[in-house]
C-alpha cells in the first residue's frame, strides 16, 4: 500500500532524507524508528504530499505522490506530529469538517463522525471545544480526524507523544486494531512502542535507513554475539578453563581480592550458562552470579545510531553552542 | 465544491468564534451609525438633495479609510494561524488543491467583511420609509462594496501566505493597500491631462461615488475583478512555492 523507491529530500542547506526505499503492505504496522532529526517527519511529509521529493518516487495505494497527488492524498489518513487542531471548534464540528474535506459523501458525514467518535472513545467530549480538552483527548480527536474517511493507508507521526501511560496503552490498542485491515506507518522514538505495536521496524539515522526487519530479527541480527556473565567468590584463575569451553569466542576477566568476574562472548545461538555451572561445580569455584545478557531493541538502536553523537564530539574544536536538533529537519 | 464550501464555512465561522470579530463589528457599527446620524442631519436641512442621501453611507472618507485598516486585520490570520498551529499540514495533505484552499479562505474572509456591512441594510430600510430611495443605486453601491472588499481581501490573502506571523501579514497587507488605494488620489496633484486621466482610472473614491450614484461602469468591473484574480493567483503560487521550504 505504501511503496517508496530511492526517495531523497534535500533542503538548501542539508540532506534530510537520502535514498530511502521501503514498503508497507496491507494489514501491516511498520514502525519508523530513529533519533530526533533523523528524517522521520520529513519522510512522512513527503509521503503525505506536504513536501515535494527532490528525487525518487513513492506510491500510496498505487497512486504516485507527485503525479497523482490528489488521488494519493485521498487514500491516506495523516496524523501530524503536533496533533494540529482548530481550538475554537467542537470535536464533532471538527470531525465533520475533516469528513467534508476528505470527500465523505454528504449523507454519510454524520454517520462517519459518530463512527470515529465511538472508535476513538470520544463520546464524553464530543460536544466540547477542542481548546478545553486534555492532551490525550486532543491526540485522539486528531487521530479520529485522520480516520473519518476510512483511509486504507495511515501515516501517524509520533501518535503517543505527550500522553500518560494509560492513554498510551489505549492509543496503541487502537492502532493495533486499525492495522489489521490497513497499512500503517508510524514514527516513534520510544522503543517499547515498536515492540508493542509494530510488525516490522525501519531504523533511520541521518536520513538513511540503517536497518529493517521484525523486532525479533533486528535483535538477532544486530545484537552481536550472546554474552554470559559470571561472578565467582575470591580470586580464582578461571580464564583459561572457561576459554576451553566449546562455543566460547573470548573471555574477559576482571578480578579483585574478593571476587572474580568473567564476561564470555559466545558463538551465535549458544547459551553456555549450564556449562559454566557444571565447570564451576567440578572445579569447586563458588558461583555468585550467572546471567545471559538479553539484548533489547534499545541496544540495537543505540548501537546503530551512536556514531551519530560521537562524530561531533570527536571534532578538534569544542562544539558550537547551537543545538543541532533545532536545525534538524524533523 | 463541497470541500471548498467546507473551507469557506470553517473560515467564516472562525471569525465569529474569536473576540476580534465582535470588536471589529462593534467598531464598524459605531462608525456607520455615526455616518448615518450625519446623513439624517443633512436630510433635515431644508432644501437638501434628498435623493442622494444614501450616497454618503457608502462614499465617504470614513468608510474608505476604515476599510483600509480593517482588511489587514481581517486577512492577517488566514494562513499564519494555520501555519502556527500546524493545521496547514492537515489542510494541504487532504485531497484539495492550493487553489481551492486560497479561494475558500478568500471567500470566507470576504464573507466576513460583507457580514459587517449587512446591518447597514437597516439604514436603507429606515431611510426608505422617510425619503424616496431608488433601490438601483443602492444595489450598485453594495456591488461597489463587494468589488472593493474583494480586491482588498485578495491582497490580504496574498500577503498572509508570505509569513507565519499575523502582525507581519497585517503590516504587509496595509503596505500593499496604501499605494493601491492612494494611487488614484495623485489624480488631484497632477496637471498633465493624460496622466490625470489614467490615474483617474485607479481612483477608488471616485469609483465608490460612481457606484453609489448607480453608475456601473464596465471598466471598473474589469479593474476590480482582474486585480482580485491576479492577487488570488499570486497567493496560490506563493502557497505552492512555500511547500518547498516548510
Amino acid at each position: 500500500m505504501i511503496e517508496v523507491e530511492n526517495l531523497t529530500k534535500r533542503y538548501p542547506t542539508q540532506v534530510a532524507v537520502e535514498d530511502v526505499s521501503f514498503s508497507v503492505r496491507e494489514g501491516e504496522i511498520v514502525g519508523f524508528l530513529g533519533p530526533n532529526g533523523a528524517g522521520k517527519t520529513t519522510t512522512m511529509r513527503v509521503l503525505t504530499g506536504f513536501l515535494p521529493p527532490t528525487a525518487g518516487a513513492a506510491r500510496i495505494a498505487g497512486h504516485d505522490i507527485v503525479r497523482q497527488s490528489r488521488r494519493a492524498r485521498s487514500r491516506l489518513g495523516y496524523l501530524p506530529e503536533t496533533a494540529a487542531l482548530y481550538p475554537e471548534l467542537r470535536v464533532r464540528e471538527y470531525l465533520a469538517y475533516r469528513a467534508r474535506l476528505e470527500e465523505v459523501p454528504a449523507g454519510q458525514v454524520r454517520a462517519r463522525v459518530e463512527e470515529v467518535v465511538d472508535s476513538c472513545l470520544l463520546a464524553e467530549v464530543a460536544d466540547r471545544k477542542i481548546e478545553n480538552l486534555s492532551k490525550g483527548y486532543r491526540q485522539r480527536t486528531a487521530l479520529a480526524g485522520a480516520l473519518v474517511h476510512r483511509p486504507p493507508v495511515l501515516i501517524l507521526d509520533e501518535p503517543t507523544v505527550g500522553l500518560d501511560p494509560t492513554q498510551i496503552i489505549k492509543i496503541r490498542e487502537m492502532i493495533r486494531t486499525l492495522g489489521r485491515e490497513r497499512a500503517v506507518l508510524l514514527s516513534t522514538h520510544i522503543l517499547p512502542e515498536v515492540d508493542a505495536v509494530c510488525d516490522r521496524v525501519l531504523i533511520i539515522d541521518r536520513g538513511r535507513i540503517v536497518a529493517e526487519g521484525t523486532p525479533g530479527e533486528l535483535r538477532a541480527r544486530l545484537a552481536g554475539k550472546p554474552v554470559v556473565r559470571a561472578a565467582f567468590k575470591g580470586a580464582v584463575a578461571v580464564s583459561e578453563e572457561l576459554a576451553r569451553l566449546p562455543g566460547v569466542v573470548s573471555v574477559e576477566i576482571a578480578e579483585d581480592a574478593s571476587e572474580t568476574r568473567a564476561r564470555l562472548e559466545c558463538e551465535a545461538d549458544a547459551d553456555l550458562r549450564e556449562e559454566v555451572f557444571h565447570m564451576a561445580v567440578s572445579k569447586g569455584w563458588v558461583l555468585r552470579e550467572l546471567t545471559l545478557d538479553v539484548v533489547s531493541l534499545e541496544d540495537v538502536f543505540v548501537r546503530l545510531t551512536r556514531h551519530d553523537k560521537a562524530v561531533p564530539e570527536a571534532g578538534p574544536e569544542p562544539p558550537a553552542p547551537a543545538a543541532p536538533e533545532e536545525t534538524a529537519a524533523s | 465544491m463541497r470541500k471548498f464550501l467546507a473551507i469557506v464555512g470553517r473560515e467564516w465561522r472562525a471569525y465569529f468564534l474569536s473576540p476580534l470579530a465582535w470588536v471589529i463589528l462593534a467598531a464598524f457599527l459605531l462608525l456607520n451609525g455615526y455616518v448615518f446620524t450625519i446623513i439624517l442631519a443633512v436630510l433635515n436641512e431644508p432644501g437638501a438633495p434628498k435623493d442622494q442621501a444614501l450616497l454618503y453611507l457608502f462614499a465617504n472618507g470614513f468608510t474608505s479609510w476604515f476599510t483600509l485598516f480593517l482588511v489587514p486585520v481581517i486577512a492577517m490570520r488566514l494562513f499564519p494561524e494555520e501555519r502556527k498551529s500546524g493545521t496547514i499540514e492537515v489542510l494541504l495533505t487532504s485531497p484539495v488543491t492550493e487553489g481551492e484552499v486560497v479561494l475558500g479562505k478568500f471567500v470566507g474572509a470576504l464573507g466576513f467583511f460583507l457580514t459587517l456591512w449587512a446591518p447597514s441594510l437597516v439604514y436603507v430600510w429606515i431611510l426608505r420609509s422617510h425619503a424616496p430611495i431608488d433601490l438601483g443605486p443602492v444595489a450598485a453601491a453594495y456591488l461597489g462594496i463587494v468589488l472593493l472588499g474583494g480586491y482588498f481581501v485578495s491582497v490580504g490573502t496574498f500577503a498572509s501566505t508570505l509569513t507565519k506571523n499575523q502582525i507581519v501579514a497585517a503590516i504587509l497587507t496595509f503596505a500593499l493597500l496604501v499605494p493601491i488605494f492612494s494611487m488614484g488620489l495623485l489624480d488631484y496633484l497632477i496637471r498633465d491631462p493624460k496622466t490625470r486621466e489614467s490615474l483617474n482610472y485607479f481612483n477608488m473614491w471616485v469609483h465608490l461615488e460612481e457606484f453609489a450614484r448607480g453608475l456601473v461602469d464596465t471598466r471598473r468591473l474589469v479593474y476590480y475583478v482582474s486585480a482580485t484574480v491576479f492577487f488570488l493567483f499570486l497567493a496560490t503560487a506563493s502557497l505552492a512555492a512555500k511547500k518547498e521550504t516548510p
